[in-house]
């Protein structure tokens, strides 16, 4: 493939690239207004996308955080966790109302290199930030609302967690855009195991559960589809809100989210031993569980 | 002496995840579910050269307290920092799922009486998170328990123990904070962040990690049980997490989500009072912040035995009761 622009740090231009010309009304969900100063470091708001209305969320690698200064270049810091926390909550409120086939999309757009590592983060809890962000999105997710990922440049470790990890389905736009899913660089890794960087330079061209990068994320369920033009990505998240929609539907919730992505992984060859233990482990509880349900 | 009464006066900190998980149920009740005789492993560890442990560093199974099943995860601080890797995160997604799944057969089968019966989750937290070694898979299972949680919502109370000494970091910092309920001892540590890392990322100024009394201040049991993020402060004994856990169980499972931190709209609003208060107060240490909240020798706070800090310590006020299941 010829060399192709990377989209790291252009969360914005990728919305304008998926969601119809125009349409999106920042800090806008329903009738509620978002204080233009929360979480600069995250857009939130309302769009349409196919002429369907959808809340998007992304990560906005130009802003800083002028009363956090960890966060810059993507990076979800308290704030901005709870600020996405709340577009999806603002978002299950508006269509509270509406049968589940028409409760309107998150779309998530997701180029973070991290979350917040700082003392004022910890001393508040930090971790209460990013884990409210993920259950909101399970919330919305479960109440019908077709929860698309797309990762455009960095997906990193709890930043990937929390953005990005809780969606229904996830695309990526191919490694040629230089898009990164990890926990954390190989020197880093050796560092903190004291395993040889060679050792794990060799396993990092070959093990998807120890790799780097999208193909083998993709190998273990973990992104549903690759995207290899820029081009594509608005076609392919219309396509997959529907995929989506009509599983939720016809009540096919279990193929859907993290649970879904341990199916697909498995069909795809990788996380065979997590279906092996599932099976086993119920197997045992089978065996015993008069004793403990009719106590 | 049994036993399990011996295990009743262990320390929570110096106790195995085997030990913990023990004798936190009944006397005799617990049952390993995919314990080391079955003898399965990491698949991703020998590649690496590294040692497998047979129940991969975390203890998974089913006790009872009284009458009520009580589904039990407990992480291993001694084999790789009880980092979750894919066997492990299997263990904790199936245990959630089976806990559900008891759920529903309980009321299926007690339509009248099931009250004293639902089953209940534990989760005796010691970990920083996802296991490098495998870290993909430790990623997909992080979010898998997550997604287990939303579903076990308002049905069966997830209860989080946190008082071993690797604390609860990384991913499983937030899956902790993400649980209906948290208990801790004074030792127990629990963020996001370890403090190590924010001062590998941020330098020695922002945070000297081999400053043990900064370290508890920021993210110890003390500092939690007065900013609400742990529900309940308890002595270093297993006697003593398991009295806890049990006086809880008698709780409803409405008064159970009112001790939640976040998990509906309106506790990410009260979070946000509480990110404006870090704003306002621009907090040097845990103190600045303890003493806004009246504690006013907030030094002395680290110092007291638990009795009198139970008795002295002043703690946030929470302006919103209970995250209701929206939707």
């Amino acid at each position: 493939m010829d060399e192709v622009e990377s989209m790291i740090g252009r969360g914005r231009e990728a919305i304008d690239m998926i969601i119809d010309a125009d349409s999106l009304q920042e800090g806008i969900i329903g009738e509620f207004q978002f204080d233009p100063e929360l979480g600069p470091g995250a857009v939130v708001g309302t769009v349409t996308i196919g002429g369907q209305p959808a809340t998007i969320i992304a990560n906005d690698a130009d802003e800083y955080n002028p009363r956090f200064p960890v966060v810059f270049a993507g990076v979800i810091g308290l704030e901005e966790g709870y600020k996405m926390a709340l577009a999806v909550y603002r978002t299950i409120t508006v269509d509270k109302e509406k049968p589940l086939d028409q409760k309107r999309a998150l779309l998530l757009i997701v180029d973070t290199p991290g979350n917040g590592p700082g003392k004022i983060e910890e001393i508040m809890g930090m971790n209460k930030s990013t884990g409210g962000y993920q259950l909101a999105l399970a919330e919305a997710r479960k109440a019908g609302h077709p929860v698309i990922a797309i990762v455009i440049g960095r997906a990193i470790s709890g930043a990937f967690l929390c953005h990005g990890l809780q969606a229904d389905h996830i695309l990526s736009l191919s490694k040629e855009f230089g898009t990164m899913i990890h926990v954390m660089p190989l020197t880093s890794i050796s560092r903190i195991t004291k395993l040889d960087i060679e050792l794990l330079e060799d396993l990092s061209t070959k093990n998807p559960v120890f790799a780097a990068g999208v193909n083998f994320f993709y190998r273990l369920g973990g992104v549903n589809e690759v995207v290899d033009q820029v081009e594509g990505m608005r076609d392919a998240m219309i396509r997959h809100i529907d995929e989506v929609r009509e599983l939720k539907r016809t009540g096919q919730f279990d193929k859907l989210g993290p649970w879904g992505r341990g199916t697909i992984g498995a069909e795809r060859g990788g996380r065979q031993t997590r279906k092996m233990v599932i099976e086993k482990m119920t197997e045992e509880f089978d065996a015993v569980a008069d004793k403990y349900l009719y106590a | 002496m049994s036993v399990w009464n011996q295990l009743q006066k262990n320390s929570f900190l110096e106790s195995s995840a085997r030990q913990r998980a023990n004798g936190i149920v009944d006397n005799g009740t617990f049952t390993e579910l995919l314990g080391p005789r079955d003898r399965v492993s990491s698949p991703h560890l020998p590649v690496l050269g590294e040692a497998v442990a047979f129940d991969d560093g975390i203890v998974t199974g089913v006790g009872l307290i009284g009458k009520r099943p009580v589904f039990v995860i407990s992480q291993e601080g001694r084999f790789i920092g009880g980092s979750v890797g894919e066997v492990g995160g299997g263990k904790m997604v199936a245990t959630l799922k089976l806990a559900i799944g008891a759920y529903h057969q309980i009321k299926e089968k007690y339509p009248t009486s099931y009250q004293g019966r639902l089953p209940a989750v534990v989760i005796s937290f010691e970990t920083g998170g996802v296991r490098l070694h495998e870290s993909n898979a430790g990623l997909l299972a992080h979010a898998e328990v997550m997604d287990q949680f939303q579903d076990a919502r308002g049905k069966i109370p997830v209860i989080s123990l946190i008082g071993s000494k690797i604390g609860c970091f990384g991913g499983m910092g937030f899956v902790g904070a993400a649980t209906d309920l948290i208990i801790m001892s004074e030792q127990g540590r629990l963020g996001l962040t370890g403090p190590e890392v924010i001062e590998q990322e941020m330098g020695k100024d922002e945070f000297d990690a081999s400053n043990k009394a900064l370290v508890y201040r920021t993210t110890g049991g003390k500092h939690k049980y007065i900013m609400q993020d742990c529900n309940f402060l308890v002595e270093d004994s297993i006697e003593a997490f398991r009295t806890q856990l049990a006086e809880v169980l008698t709780l409803s499972m409405e008064s159970i989500e009112e001790m939640r931190r976040v998990g509906s709209q309106k506790l990410v609003e009260e979070q946000l009072e509480l990110v404006k208060l870090a704003v306002e107060l621009d907090p040097r240490d845990s103190m600045d912040v303890w003493k806004y909240f009246g504690n006013e020798s907030p030094a002395i706070l680290p110092e007291l035995s638990l009795t009198d800090f139970l008795k002295q310590a002043k703690r946030r006020v929470r302006k919103v009761e209970g995250g209701s299941v929206n939707g």
